[in-house]
């Protein structure tokens, strides 16, 4: 089920009324809770509802485990177990198949053309943001940070409808506290989860699907047949397009969680604003990367241990990073890319002393560049894609309506954010019917620009 | 209560109101959709695949379709947002309203174009120079379609237009109408040569010969099938002018599916008869389902590999390339190299 969806729209209210209905009564909330996440999943594919399950067990198994388990050792034992078993359905699911077939092809290019058996499997929605909160879970027992939750808490924590498909990735040391007490109906924040819904309908229906449609798949699709001022432009929607499909579908998930009594983390602050690679890092996908940095580059060793060290941690966690969004080279590459430059940037912090403007251009155009290779279909089609960024050629794409929403993407997170949260915040403040009112308008109106195929899946969702 | 706990996010700043606020928010913002909208979600709900997710769907469209059927508000809202669709208005069912079917009551005559003229020792009528191909269907017409147009921009002569309809049959015309869109894209685009694969989606009732509604997968629905197939055929092939290349289906994993697709091939098969010098059914039966046995993977480029989607139904990206092969070789054997 996709939030943007008609399916959706009879699923939230009937869940937001009963929820709150039911919320003084843990008892009663909880296995309701539970069972309406289920069903909101199962909208993908009831089977891997099964492996949703599975992993919580297995996960909450591996928690009781470390927390009883008497010394270090043992507790390693099991955090290492539960997370290799965590680990083990990720690589199953996710790269199973691009690793038969580098394999595969390997093993033929060298004339020892072993069968290795091809299996088609397909990913379980979410199964990566899942994976990830079930890690930190785990961890985060063995750390002492957290008391291992109770099976049912624990179970409403991974499934959690408003993150459980892309995120954002929610620590269970978050989450759970939350779960504690019921959430007070006196003090909910509707204007915010409102706004937030709001801004995210527009963001992914009437500007990522626009630019993906208009410009983006045509390019990357066939870049043979565009040339430069085309192919320049797919780059710049590229980068448009995943912001406000992401950030989107974050302020969303963030409203609705708002709206059900939930508080989730930020998880974009106007990434397209930095001028570092460290500070970009730091405003995109912000979940991801505290969890790559505390569960990956700090029990690597962090910056702890000299410059080499700390470069190699940091090309290790960027390369994994990557890898983590899909079994493709693409990706590998787009994690090494960032690595690199973070590993450049670190000596020269300080050193240099480059007007802020021509950091975030430089910034801003290797991010564009790096999502070619994310975006490309195979490393041909990248380099197939780049190499037309030179060829003289019509504009055939650019329409004023496809500029105007590159300009306006980038150009809002590069405005002072003062004007723009004051906005915000006049929204948040509103009474609920001018709240009620708005809504319908918004989504009357980015209703009315989704094409008669519907809205198409979250790019997220395939990670 | 608010938590203290220093591991909770911080909440958003905003007016904080009580929870019954937020249920009517959204209750109120749904109920002006209904007011506004309504009859999309009976329309929605109609076209989906059959399943609970459908019959909840019709369950809340009906009244609210109803309601909005009985106010003006739905049509007003229609004309004020009409200019920010990206489509045209291309659904409701009237461009079958024609079918290319036999005429009633008497058999069919045979035509000219039922004869491949090659076949009988006639000259083969020269098709246009190959300019434009349009590459169009279902989900199943993705990556093909993608696969053709990187080939073709190899040389640089052909335009390939891809316009693939995701969520759309032929066997369902409420928001997506084939027998429009087909004239649409001919009036639109003149295309010398039009690759159709579609079928993902069918198995919705038709009206039969009698009127009546057929279910599938019957001969009474494959007919109806059929005589769509046949206007869309007759639409594309522009009075001979151009060539068309109707890829029947690779048989689905699922045997519900498999029942719906043999009758759609068998629909295909027939409707393409008349126009066999126009027209080219392409069998990508044989090649991916040989026997009628579904199949992940198959023999390409000297080893095993995966050429199905996990979910049964499309090719994926080396699928794809197969189907391409045929294709091209199919446009090579029309249009020379």
């Amino acid at each position: 089920m996709v939030f943007p969806s008609i399916e959706f729209a009879i699923f939230l209210p009937v869940v937001l009324a009963v929820s709150w209905a039911l919320m003084p009564r843990p008892r009663l909330w909880k296995p309701f809770i539970l069972g309406a996440s289920y069903v909101f999943y199962a909208a993908a594919s009831p089977r891997y509802c099964l492996l949703l399950a599975g992993l919580t067990v297995a996960n909450q198994l591996g928690a009781v485990c470390v927390r009883r388990a008497r010394d270090e050792r043992a507790k390693r034992r099991f955090v290492a177990g539960t997370v290799a078993f965590d680990l083990g359905v990720l690589g199953l699911f996710k790269y199973y198949g691009f690793f038969v077939d580098e394999v595969g092809g390997f093993l033929d290019g060298i004339g020892l053309g072993m069968p290795l058996p091809l299996l088609t499997i397909g990913l379980p929605i979410g199964l990566s943001f899942i994976v990830f909160q079930a890690i930190s879970y785990t961890v985060d027992v063995k750390r002492g940070l957290l008391e291992p939750a109770g099976t049912l808490d624990f179970a409403i924590y991974l499934s959690f409808f408003p993150h459980v498909v892309a995120g954002p990735i929610v620590r269970a040391r978050e989450f759970l506290p939350q779960l504690a007490t019921p959430r007070d109906p006196r003090n909910v924040a509707v204007g915010a989860g409102v706004a937030l819904i709001m801004l995210g309908l527009v963001k992914k229906v009437a500007i990522a699907d626009l630019l993906a449609r208009e410009v983006v798949d045509p390019v990357f699709g066939v870049p043979g047949a565009y040339a430069a001022p085309d192919v320049a432009l797919a780059a710049y929607a590229y980068a448009a397009q995943i912001y406000c499909d992401f950030s989107g579908y974050t302020d969303i998930a963030i409203g609705v969680a708002l709206l059900t009594g939930f508080i989730f983390p930020q998880n974009f602050n106007s990434p397209y604003r930095a001028t570092s690679f460290r500070d970009f890092w730091r405003r995109w996908h912000m979940t991801l990367s505290r969890f790559l940095r505390d569960f990956l580059y700090v029990p690597l060793g962090g910056s702890r241990s000299g410059r080499l060290r700390t470069a190699r941690n940091v090309m290790i966690t960027m390369t994994l990073g990557g890898l983590w969004h899909g079994a493709a080279w693409g990706f590998v590459l787009w994690g090494v890319l960032h690595g690199a430059c973070l590993v450049i940037e670190r000596p020269l912090r300080g050193r240099i002393h480059a007007p802020a403007w021509l950091r975030w251009a430089i910034v801003f155009h290797v991010v564009v560049l790096g999502w070619v290779l994310f975006r490309a279909e195979s490393l041909d089609l990248a380099g197939a894609f780049l190499s037309r960024l030179v060829e003289p050629g019509p504009a055939t794409l650019w329409t004023p309506v496809a500029v105007a929403a590159i300009v306006a993407v980038v150009g809002f997170q590069l405005l002072p954010p003062e004007p723009l949260e004051r906005i915000r915040l006049r929204v948040a403040t509103l009474r609920p019917v001018a709240l009620a009112a708005g809504l319908a308008v918004v989504i009357a109106l980015v209703g009315a620009t989704v094409p008669s195929q519907g809205v198409p899946p979250f790019i997220y969702f395939q990670f | 209560m608010p938590s203290t706990d220093p591991d909770v996010p911080e909440r958003p700043t905003g007016r904080a109101l009580r929870a019954r606020d937020g249920v009517l928010v959204v209750a109120v913002a749904l109920a002006l959709l209904v007011l506004f909208e309504g009859s999309s979600v009976r329309s929605a709900g109609e076209e989906m695949d059959p399943g609970l997710e459908r019959s909840v769907v019709l369950a809340v469209g009906a009244p609210t379709g109803w309601v909005a059927d009985r106010l003006p508000f739905d049509d007003a809202a229609d004309e004020a947002l009409g200019w920010l669709s990206p489509d045209d208005d291309l659904g409701g069912g009237s461009g079958f309203d024609a079918p290319a079917g036999a005429p009633r009551g008497g058999a069919a005559a045979v035509s000219p174009d039922s004869f491949d003229p090659v076949e009988l020792g006639a000259e083969a009528r020269e098709p246009r120079p190959l300019r434009t191909l349009l590459v169009t269907g279902d989900s199943l017409a993705m990556p093909l379609d993608t696969e053709l147009a990187r080939r073709l921009a190899e040389d640089g002569d052909v335009r390939v237009v891809r316009e693939p309809h995701v969520g759309t049959g032929i066997s369902k015309t409420g928001l997506l109408d084939w027998g429009k869109l087909a004239k649409q894209q001919v009036g639109d685009l003149d295309p010398d040569a039009i690759v159709v694969f579609i079928g993902a989606n069918e198995g919705f009732p038709l009206p039969g010969s009698d009127g009546r509604e057929s279910q599938c997968c019957g001969p009474e629905w494959a007919a109806a099938y059929g005589s769509r197939v046949r206007t869309m055929m007759d639409t594309y092939r522009q009075g001979g002018d151009a060539r068309v290349y109707w890829l029947a289906l690779p048989l689905p994993r699922d045997r519900a599916r498999q029942e719906i697709a043999r009758s759609v091939n068998a629909a295909i098969d027939v409707a393409g008869e008349p126009f066999r010098a126009q027209v080219r059914v392409l069998d990508l039966v044989d090649t991916f389902t040989p026997g009628g046995g579904y199949r992940d993977a198959m023999e390409v480029d000297g080893r095993d590999q995966i050429v199905r989607e996990a979910d049964g139904i499309h090719l994926n990206g080396t699928g794809a390339e197969v189907a391409a092969d045929l294709v091209l070789d199919a446009l090579r054997r029309d249009f020379g190299e």
